[in-house]
């Protein structure tokens, strides 16, 4: 296996940085409308995304745009599903591997906090231990105008966000030397 | 179930000492453990039950197992429940089937990580579907789900556990194999649960 490389976190240019309002209104605009999703199915709930991918619910009017190649290329993962411990590594690896700015859904009761399955062995209570979460939407499972809703909060969330205080580099990062090339 | 079918499971296992009844209308062999294999075997060979459906074990508390196989006849349609019981005198083991039916090695390490029988000769017995590390076997019934007495269940709340207070309680229910906090765990004697 090869070590891992120490990276520093991902961070904006001074441009994107110092970009005026009506400029970084531009860029959430953009980046609102077309999220690559990334749907982890791990259970009935996937069925719920599945139907609101397809033509009656239809989310790709909303620039939701599923079925990323990989979570390489996606923007937004939909954990739709009961997470188990065994799962659990999956799930955080995949996520890491998604590029930045990226967004989580937790759709459903099991992926929310564990659901029915709270007092099992094996299921992990809730996906928000172990990657951070944008939206939750409750239900067992929820209905697709459940998952339409919770993407429209996801957009006016990234319609306020400033990617500048979300990537403000820390002090120490200003003091790092250059990193070398491995 | 057609008497013909009893009959003739009947002659088959009486020579090896099996004890054949009915439960929810199907056939069951009781064997003994050391005819297991000799059993399964027969079931393929002399009855055509050449479709091997499932294995999996019960807990019949004090140490015992019930390990039960399903084999299937896809021919004539025909299906046959064989079972033996293990572990009353110590630890739990029985001899592998995957010499007949190579498809029960993943059945058998199923078993073999949520009731911790051992399947003698098996060639790969490790755990299938628990995270590394997961300490016990989960489906036995002395197996306590704790995530209750370790902290308190997020879901609804019944009467009487509202923030409110004043209103009148009832008696908690708690789903099987799960204590109740007040009586074990961490968070014993601190009383009422929350």
């Amino acid at each position: 296996m090869v070590p891992p490389i120490d990276l520093p976190s991902p961070s904006l240019g001074l441009l994107s940085r110092v970009a005026p309002q009506p400029i970084r209104l531009v860029l959430n605009w953009g980046r609102r409308y077309s999220l690559w999703v990334f749907n982890f199915g791990l259970a009935c709930c996937a069925i719920e995304f599945i139907s609101t991918s397809m033509s009656r619910h239809d989310f790709i009017r909303l620039g939701v745009i599923p079925f990323a190649p990989g979570p390489r290329q996606a923007d937004l993962m939909i954990v739709s599903g009961t997470v188990t411990d065994k799962m659990a590594p999956a799930i955080q690896r995949l996520y890491d591997q998604m590029p930045e700015p990226k967004y989580v859904i937790s759709f459903g009761a099991c992926s929310n906090c564990g659901g029915p399955y709270w007092d099992s062995y094996s299921v992990t209570k809730g996906v928000d231990q172990i990657i951070p979460v944008d939206v939750y939407v409750p239900g067992c499972p929820p209905r697709p105008e459940a998952l339409l809703q919770s993407i429209l909060k996801l957009q006016s969330k990234i319609a306020t966000e400033s990617l500048a205080t979300r990537y403000r580099p820390s002090a120490a990062a200003l003091q790092r030397p250059l990193v070398t090339a491995p | 179930m057609s008497t013909v079918w009893l009959d003739q499971v009947t002659d088959a296992y009486v020579p090896l000492g099996g004890e054949v009844g009915e439960s929810f209308g199907d056939v069951v062999v009781d064997v003994a453990p050391d005819r297991w294999v000799d059993a399964v075997t027969l079931a393929r060979d002399a009855l055509g039950l050449v479709f091997f459906d499932w294995l999996s074990a019960v807990d019949e508390l004090d140490g015992a197992f019930s390990v039960v196989t399903h084999l299937y006849d896809p021919a004539q349609h025909r299906r046959l429940l064989l079972r033996t019981r293990v572990g009353e005198d110590g630890a739990a083991s029985l001899p592998t089937v995957t010499g007949i039916f190579a498809g029960a090695s993943w059945h058998e390490r199923e078993t073999f990580e949520m009731f911790g029988i051992e399947f003698v000769g098996h060639p790969y017995l490790v755990s299938l579907l628990l995270p590394e590390g997961f300490q016990g076997h989960p489906w036995r019934k002395s197996f306590v789900l704790a995530a209750r007495a370790a902290k308190p269940w997020p879901g609804a709340k019944e009467p009487g556990e509202s923030e409110h207070g004043a209103s009148p309680g009832r008696r908690k229910t708690q789903p099987p194999g799960v204590p109740d906090p007040v009586a074990w765990g961490p968070r014993t004697g601190e009383g009422a649960t929350p």
